[in-house]
């Protein structure tokens, strides 16, 4: 028997690929967005530090505001640096 | 309140709730009011010290700002311990103040305020008579934590002595709790309390 392909549809999920399930900051999990934010992707990235720990780039850039003495990842209080991939 | 203020607060009343430490006693975590900015935290005094047996009571109030600044966080139960006022509950441990993360959570402060109550820091002192017994007079600020802890945390241990002493200045007219206070500031010398309550 041959079939002939007449047209066809390609579905696709993603994920993030992060080293934890929740952001440290806002503990939402990395599927969903930050609090501010109303749908998860590009809108609403994660971002890594040089420490390897990771957030969403909102809650982290908020963080890093809130510190003017000290660039500190809140994780592991290491010197934040962004991990440019 | 802020919009990831209430949702982390949200979020970590319930893995207070779940944690291995509700089963086990040793803290606790209520809601205040329906707003989430105030809660009511309780802690067990950590065995092995003079607080083991007592329950503490904290106030935690949620700054809009949370989790970018600490939760301010006061004890409600009278506590004789060098880095907690005696008079007013206050804190003074680093990471309700400038070590603060924004990783840190309501489990992590009530578990560090444990740890606080285990290994004080008499150099570092918010209350500076009960610093000072505690490093010059060690036997008798035990004796004094311990009572505190059984007069207002339900701890076990009583001391006639101590309660003579208190009695002594109530017949006097004075308060139980300003007794107690300006006996364990004068290290239970009943005559130099006397003195310092009448002159």
């Amino acid at each position: 028997m041959k079939v002939k392909i007449k047209s066809w549809m390609g579905v696709a999920t993603w994920r993030w690929i992060a080293n934890d399930e929740n952001c440290g900051i806002c503990r939402m999990s990395f599927e969903n967005c930050c609090p501010e934010c109303s749908l998860p992707g590009d809108d609403c990235p994660l971002v890594w530090g040089a420490c390897s720990h990771c957030f969403h780039m909102h809650c982290i850039v908020k963080w890093l505001n809130s510190q003017p003495n000290s660039q500190q990842c809140p994780m592991c209080r290491q010197n934040w640096k962004f991990n440019i991939q | 309140m802020a919009n990831m203020a209430v949702s982390r607060i949200k979020r970590e009343f319930k893995e207070v709730i779940k944690s291995e430490e509700i089963v086990q006693c040793s803290i606790k975590i209520e809601l205040v009011n329906d707003s989430w900015t105030e809660l009511r935290g309780e802690i067990a005094g950590p065995p092995d010290t003079p607080y083991e047996g007592g329950k503490f009571l904290l106030e935690i109030k949620v700054p809009e700002t949370y989790p970018f600044n600490p939760p301010k966080v006061r004890f409600i139960t009278k506590i004789w311990h060098p880095n907690i006022s005696s008079v007013t509950g206050a804190i003074c441990l680093d990471i309700l103040k400038d070590n603060w993360a924004a990783a840190m959570t309501l489990r992590t402060v009530l578990l560090s305020l444990q740890a606080l109550l285990a290994a004080a820091e008499p150099d570092d002192p918010q209350d500076a008579v009960v610093a000072s017994q505690y490093k010059h007079n060690y036997s008798l600020f035990l004796m004094t934590a311990r009572h505190w802890t059984n007069a207002y945390a339900g701890g076990p241990s009583r001391f006639a002595d101590c309660d003579q002493k208190i009695q002594r200045l109530k017949d006097m007219g004075i308060d139980e709790h300003k007794a107690r206070a300006v006996l364990s500031m004068e290290n239970w010398d009943l005559e130099k309390a006397t003195e310092s309550l009448f002159s």
